[in-house]
């Protein structure tokens, strides 16, 4: 199952040549776990989480687990970076703060992400998930990772 | 073990043992008290979150200490109820061991008549060398549409009648 760094490393490059964000999900298993997909859009990388038995948390709203929002919102953010930085490693996450504004109804999530900083070593991101409408979000997230 | 709690122990393990997510991580509900819950999880290849090192990805420990926390929550209210969580926030101190199971305990440490508020450790050999740690806070909520006769019979129909019944619901 585990792969060498080299070989991650040419998927990463491909990738970005070919504007294929799934193909770097496809490297992680925890993203085929919860059925996270990723597409290039013209304002940056989309990802979307369609429903399944196996997401859900509170049966009787029917709500998305909220854990499942919180690791869908932190693979995202992990992932615009290894797709948009020139990273050379996996980035390691340090802290992950997880705003729930609405339930997430038992239907597709999607979620944008924005580098708000990059430095040598830190990364600060921000990853916004909604369901009907972008504008009325259900979680907001925020997370630093170490790129070095 | 009081009465409330011995019918809630049981309830809050078919809950999260057997239905949805935590049953998909195969989380497990070792100790329920009142205010103070503790989990584990094996190790699973198909949540690794580094393919090249084989540790488990960050959204499994977010998992975990949400549902904890969350349970810990509910066990301090005085009506059976749901707790939405408001926020959560995790410090992640160091990569978990790959192969290894990770134990998770939540706390509430201050009840108010709207929030509660937990917080949250993660450690596989060593309690005192965590490898994760959060603050959680959730809201109470009272209304009729999720007591808690409509959350067991939901559960007890998604048993049965598997998930094909559930999905019919929530399409209505």
């Amino acid at each position: 199952m585990s792969i060498q760094l080299k070989e991650l490393l040419t998927g990463l490059t491909s990738a970005r040549a070919a504007g294929n964000p799934q193909s770097v999900l496809d490297l992680i298993p925890y993203s085929s776990f919860i059925g996270a997909q990723a597409r290039l859009e013209q304002d940056g990388v989309l990802y979307w989480l369609d429903r399944r038995p196996s997401n859900i948390g509170n049966p009787s709203l029917p709500a998305i687990h909220g854990g499942v929002i919180g690791g869908f919102l932190e693979l995202s953010a992990a992932i615009e970076i290894l797709y948009t930085l020139d990273v050379n490693l996996v980035p390691k996450v340090v802290d992950f703060s997880l705003d729930y504004l609405r339930p997430g109804r038992y239907k597709t999530i999607y979620a944008n992400c924005t580098v708000l900083r990059q430095g040598n070593k830190l990364v600060n991101v921000t990853a916004t998930a909604w369901q009907d409408d972008i504008q009325t979000p259900i979680a907001t997230a925020r997370c630093h990772f170490l790129i070095s | 073990m009081n009465l409330k709690l011995a019918i809630f122990k049981p309830m809050l393990k078919l809950a999260m043992e057997r239905t949805g997510h935590g049953a998909a991580l195969g989380f497990e509900l070792t100790r329920v008290g009142r205010g103070e819950v503790e989990m584990s999880f094996p190790y699973k290849e198909e949540v690794v979150g580094n393919p090249v090192t084989g540790v488990v990805h960050g959204g499994v420990i977010v998992s975990l200490l949400d549902t904890c926390c969350g349970c810990a929550a509910i066990s301090v209210l005085k009506r059976p109820s749901v707790t939405p969580t408001m926020d959560l926030r995790l410090d992640y101190m160091h990569p978990a061991e790959p192969g290894q199971p990770i134990y998770v305990s939540a706390k509430v440490y201050r009840d108010t008549s709207n929030v509660i508020f937990c917080r949250g450790s993660a450690w596989q050999d060593d309690p005192e060398n965590p490898i994760a740690h959060c603050v959680a806070t959730f809201m109470r909520v009272d209304t009729p549409s999720i007591s808690l006769g409509n959350v067991i019979r939901r559960r007890f129909k998604r048993l049965i009648h598997g998930d094909k019944a559930y999905e019919r619901e929530a399409d209505k």
